[in-house]
């Protein structure tokens, strides 16, 4: 037999050698994997495991149309290392100075600092390295792409979504806005952060040396889930009309405030509301806290004779009068409960002073409505009030929203039942005002007034739907269809605001002048002038309040509401025919119909 | 022992353990590959969703840009700009409103082409590569 290819010696020293190896080898393993296994597994978590959150897009804000009011878009915020600048870049530095839209001087400076001087009470004196300056942020996805081309050593960004409000100043009260901290701050934004906001996820993985992430070692990820999208009631064409009007207001009249509310009396959602003052969404910083403010329901005022539809109604639907009782508005005193009261001075004087329903309600009569509210008697008058929706929040879902103040009868002098039925003594908010004129175009009802259609998920799929809420029965429909015609006299040759009219179109309405409340004395020079109505009176399509707190004529004069919001009422109306293909009304005889009680 | 025997035995000790060798190398260079593999994968994956999250960035930004250009007041201004010449319509004008059944006013005009004396239609004739 052979004797093989080794020697017995050099066999024997190989084979102790492979094993001194492989035991050296597992010595080792039993170091790294037993003994010193927990302080090595932290030294690796420590160095190698990270954990990057996911963020998640929040949800748009779209209006009827399919417009998008509020969207986030991705921004870049652009920083540098000073310590990584090479000096063959500095020949890039213009164009990007350029690109940054940042002086040239402001970006050398920045680049060529350094260093920080040592603090004082830093024992070593030592300068320390500057590593991180912020040149820009807010930059456009576009230009960051050319600031990449230029390749300038240092030079990076980090990438977040900020909101953005593509219409500016559009509904601003309306959406609000999430400040630079990303809180959202007002509107509808803080409204519904609760489904706009969406989920931050995370994923769990190991980075190398130059902190970039292994992939192959993500452990755990929880994916983000973006925010749902909120689909509006409200309609930007015709937002922009009323804001357009409210322009035209402020630049005429030049008031302290005004509004403008626009909403469908068959659903209650709202179709427009718009303020001034008002502010530009993406500029909210630059906005004062005052123009910031929804008016529409966060002030208080006091509705004038607006608010005589209340008493009117009232008296109707408990039948203690018809369109044809007659009441005497000579009268300077009458006699209530044993007492004598003092009646309001009227606006207007009347040739003939013995005054119907019909005419008090649309020569808007002091007296008589006084005489109505004493009719219905304290208690019905505040219980009529109440269901019109006054002294208690609307439930709009803004934030911000007030109650309004209605005293209960309890609390009133003698003066208040002659008061109140004019619209004194009571303070509303614009869209409580508004509200009571729908119940009359709603057949009765008052419903809560929305603006929010549909939620929606990121896939654009219906997650949840708002139907029209009712807060319950106000008057009998009959008496709603008594009172939307008795509001068409309003607007007719003999109302009180003739000029209002669009022919065939069946528009009802009231014309409102309240003196402003000035130290505890009611101003004979500062009124808030409104008009608020809807429109065909038969089978109404559009309710709409224009409400102008202390507005001056050109020429001078009280700023009545027929003359400051009534012709805005108007031209309101007229752009709203074709945009919502609202149909005229055949001029059939309606008035004998209805008067008789009959229906259309 | 025969000495012989011996010798044989540690050669294909050797031997065997040669092969071992071999074969566990083998599988740690299978297992660094296939870990590479796995790397390489990840990593593309990596890149599809950082390419993914940067189209979504573009379509964001591009979203805003096209809201923007349809607010009203851009359009009012490109209106302007483009003199275009573009109005609300004038409902009072450019309206025509149609108080009969729309049905039944199509369905009429439709009954008098069929039983018009004349021919509604003028035939045309078709012919293949050529002119009618």
């Amino acid at each position: 037999m052979s004797k093989g290819f080794a020697s017995n010696y050099r066999i024997v020293v190989l084979a102790l050698g492979v094993f001194l190896c492989f035991s050296g080898v597992g010595v080792r393993l039993v170091f790294l994997h037993v003994i010193d296994r927990d302080q090595l597994l932290r030294y690796v978590d420590k160095a190698r495991r990270q954990i990057t959150p996911d963020r998640a897009k929040r949800g748009d804000i779209i209006d009827a149309r399919g417009n998008v009011l509020a969207t986030s878009r991705s921004l870049v915020v652009v920083q540098v290392d000073p310590q990584m600048l090479r000096k063959e870049d500095e020949s890039k530095w213009p164009e990007l100075a350029a690109l940054l839209d940042l002086p040239f001087k402001d970006l050398e400076t920045i680049f060529r600092t350094k260093t920080r001087p040592a603090k004082p009470d830093d024992v070593d004196n030592d300068d320390r390295d500057i590593r991180w300056a912020k040149l820009g942020e807010n930059i456009s996805e576009e230009v960051y792409d050319k600031i990449t081309a230029l390749k300038v050593k240092g030079v990076y960004g980090d990438r977040t979504y900020c909101r953005a409000y593509p219409h500016n100043q559009l509904a601003a009260h309306i959406i609000g806005y999430v400040n630079k901290e990303g809180t959202p701050a007002a509107g509808l934004e803080h409204y519904a952060d609760f489904y706009l906001r969406g989920q931050d996820g995370w994923r769990e993985s190991e980075k190398d040396g130059r902190q970039h992430e292994m992939a192959q070692f993500r452990t755990r990820e929880v994916p983000a889930a973006n925010g749902f999208s909120l689909v509006l009631s409200l309609d930007s064409s015709i937002q922009h009309i009323v804001e357009v009007e409210l322009d035209e207001i402020a630049k005429k009249f030049t008031p302290e405030k005004a509004t403008i509310i626009v909403s469908d009396p068959n659903t209650g959602f709202i179709l427009a509301m718009a303020n001034y003052p008002t502010f530009n969404l993406n500029e909210f910083n630059k906005a004062s806290l005052e123009s910031q403010r929804n008016i529409a329901i966060c002030d208080q005022l006091e509705p004038g004779s607006t608010f005589k539809i209340v008493a009117a109604s009232g008296a109707l639907n408990e039948s203690l009068v018809t369109p044809e009782t007659r009441f005497d508005c000579s009268l300077d005193k009458i006699e209530y409960k044993g007492k004598v009261r003092g009646l309001p001075h009227e606006a207007h004087p009347f040739a003939n002073p013995m005054l119907t329903v019909a005419d008090i309600v649309s020569h808007s009569s002091n007296k008589g409505a006084a005489q109505l509210g004493m009719l219905l008697g304290e208690q019905r008058m505040y219980d009529y009030a109440r269901k019109f929706g006054f002294g208690e929040k609307t439930g709009f879902p803004c934030g911000g929203e007030i109650d309004g103040e209605l005293a209960p009868p309890s609390k009133w002098d003698g003066l208040t039942i002659t008061r109140l039925p004019m619209g004194q003594s009571i303070a509303a908010t614009p869209l409580q005002i508004h509200c009571a004129m729908s119940v009359i175009a709603s057949k009765g009802q008052l419903l809560r007034p929305q603006i929010i259609r549909e939620v929606r998920d990121a896939r654009g799929e219906r997650v949840y739907r708002f139907d029209p809420s009712s807060r319950g029965r106000v008057i009998s429909e009959s008496t709603a269809e008594l009172m939307a015609y008795l509001l068409t006299r309003v607007v007719s040759s003999e109302g009180s605001a003739a000029k209002v009219e669009i022919p065939n179109y069946e528009l009802a309405g009231k014309t409102g002048t309240a003196q402003k409340l000035i130290n505890g004395h009611y101003s004979t020079t500062h009124h808030v002038g409104s008009f608020v109505g809807f429109f065909p009176a038969s089978r109404p399509q559009v309710v709409i309040s224009v409400i102008v707190d202390d507005g001056h004529l050109p020429g001078g004069g009280i700023a009545f509401g027929a003359l400051v919001a009534g012709p805005s009422f108007k031209r309101i109306g007229e752009q709203l025919i074709p945009l919502l293909d609202i149909k005229p009304v055949s001029t059939i005889a309606r008035p004998q119909l209805v008067l008789a009680g009959g229906r259309l | 022992m025969h000495k012989t025997d011996r010798h044989a035995f540690v050669s294909q000790l050797l031997v065997y353990t040669l092969v071992m060798i071999c074969f566990t190398g083998s599988i740690g260079l299978g297992t660094v590959w296939l870990r590479n593999q796995i790397a390489q994968t990840a990593n593309s994956i990596k890149t599809f969703e950082q390419r993914t999250a940067e189209v979504e960035r573009h379509l964001s930004e591009t979203t805003t840009l096209i809201a923007a250009e349809q607010s009203p007041d851009v359009l009012i201004r490109r209106n302007n700009e483009w003199k275009l010449g573009l109005t609300s319509p004038d409902f009072r004008t450019q309206f025509v409103r149609i108080n009969e059944n729309a049905e039944e006013r199509l369905l009429a005009k439709n009954n008098r082409d069929l039983f018009a004396p004349g021919p509604t239609v003028q035939a045309v004739k078709f012919v293949l590569g050529g002119t009618h």
